[in-house]
């Protein structure tokens, strides 16, 4: 997948890859695009339970969106490869493939709205707020992922925080959140 | 004098409902039919795609759509993806000009990005398969295309860029290199996420939203809402 693109990509190719029969493929998958699906879904639900173990405990809401947008980069940064299949293949897959991605941000959704509840104008926000900030946010990582840059993707942990924080907190409070976290890969995590 | 552009042994393969150019009486250059037939194969190509998605359309959906022949199609294109990426470059050029034309026309920075937003919804609103076709199906139609998506995305970032011009240093301490490319992203995703879904009527009553989301780290989230529910 990661030398040809998913539609470069023939079920010959991955029984060759994978070392098994053409035969034992169709036991386990219908179909090319079903194979892509289950990859997805399994590279997308490591990197979000990542999410979850490194932000799931910390009360103090920005802290806990930085912790959480800290381990989904690392894991990018240490699974390239299945970071583009879940993040870059998926959205020119299949429409069951864009379908799982759009519904994997909704955990991203959820993290972000719980922001209203610290925000000054919390009330006043547009309900798109959340998809929005979301959005930009997986936009700069997939350009980041197209261009084969992963390494780079640690490096952008404070200016995606700032990002997300500021229409909650103002650009200041953000901005102090932002600073005092370092990279991805220097960031603290719960087990250090 | 037969026709060298629409070959009278094709006929058959066209329903009867469906008109074309007579072939050799019409008396038009051959330029200019060999320019119609582009345009009624890219055409063509929106209306296929609209009723079969990219994957699902074949060069004979798209040559009955048209009405010209296979022969015809293959005058102009050398394959499916080509013609998609004609029809995508059509698109977005006449997307662009819009937008460009809407936000040149107004004199302040903030109203004018109102004014660009307003002009990309309207279009994409009058024209769903044209929307479903770039914003949806573009992704799933090859390479090029997909590189061409990402650059035209990537060339709405100076239209936000220009709103750094005369701000504060305390503004713009706010902003990192990246903040309008996120900006983008964060817009096309709830425009395309919706016709994804089928539900591009939602696109009008996103206007304040995406203003408001695209003023606010330029001019303060108070500011950027007034902005934004002025129109």
């Amino acid at each position: 997948m990661s030398e040809k693109g998913y539609r470069g990509v023939t079920v010959a190719d991955i029984v060759k890859r994978a070392g098994i029969a053409r035969n034992t493929f169709y036991e386990n998958f219908g179909s090319k695009e079903d194979c892509f699906l289950a990859a997805q879904q399994s590279a997308m639900s490591a990197a979000l339970s990542r999410v979850v173990e490194a932000a799931g405990e910390i009360d103090d809401w920005p802290h806990r969106v930085q912790a959480g947008l800290s381990a989904f980069l690392s894991y990018i940064v240490e699974e390239p490869a299945l970071a583009r299949t879940c993040m870059v293949d998926a959205l020119s897959a299949a429409p069951t493939s864009v379908r799982y991605y759009e519904e994997s941000l909704q955990a991203f959704v959820s993290l972000f709205r719980l922001g209203r509840d610290v925000s000054p104008h919390g009330q006043e926000l547009p309900e798109t707020l959340e998809e929005a900030l979301i959005g930009g946010v997986f936009w700069i990582l997939y350009q980041r992922l197209l261009a084969q840059e992963p390494e780079r993707v640690a490096e952008l942990l404070p200016e995606l925080v700032e990002f997300a924080l500021a229409p909650y907190l103002g650009a200041e409070a953000a901005r102090v959140v932002a600073m005092e976290g370092g990279t991805a890969a220097s960031a603290p995590t719960p087990h250090d | 004098m037969s026709d060298p552009v629409n070959p009278s042994v094709d006929s058959a393969e066209y329903p009867p409902e469906l008109a074309r150019l007579p072939p050799g009486r019409h008396g038009l250059p051959r330029e200019f039919v060999a320019r119609n037939q582009r345009e009624r194969l890219i055409a063509g190509l929106a209306e296929a795609v609209a009723e079969n998605g990219y994957a699902g359309t074949t060069i004979a959906h798209i040559t009955r759509h048209a009405a010209v022949s296979r022969r015809t199609f293959y005058e102009h294109f050398s394959s499916k993806d080509e013609c998609f990426v004609a029809a995508y470059d059509t698109v977005m050029a006449e997307l662009r000009q819009r937008v460009d034309e809407a936000f040149n026309q107004e004199e302040e920075w903030a109203q004018a990005v109102q004014a660009g937003i307003a002009a990309m919804l309207d279009f994409l609103i009058a024209e769903p398969h044209l929307a479903r076709l770039s914003m949806v199906e573009a992704l799933v139609a090859g390479p090029v295309v997909i590189e061409r998506y990402d650059a035209a995305i990537q060339g709405l970032v100076p239209y936000f860029q220009a709103g750094r011009k005369g701000r504060s240093a305390k503004v713009l301490a706010g902003l990192s290199p990246s903040t309008e490319e996120a900006l983008v992203g964060g817009m096309v995703s709830l425009i395309s996420r919706r016709i994804f879904a089928d539900r591009t009527e939602e696109l009008e009553s996103l206007l304040p939203d995406l203003v408001e989301f695209a003023l606010t780290p330029y001019l303060g989230s108070a500011e950027a809402a007034k902005v934004a529910r002025s129109r």
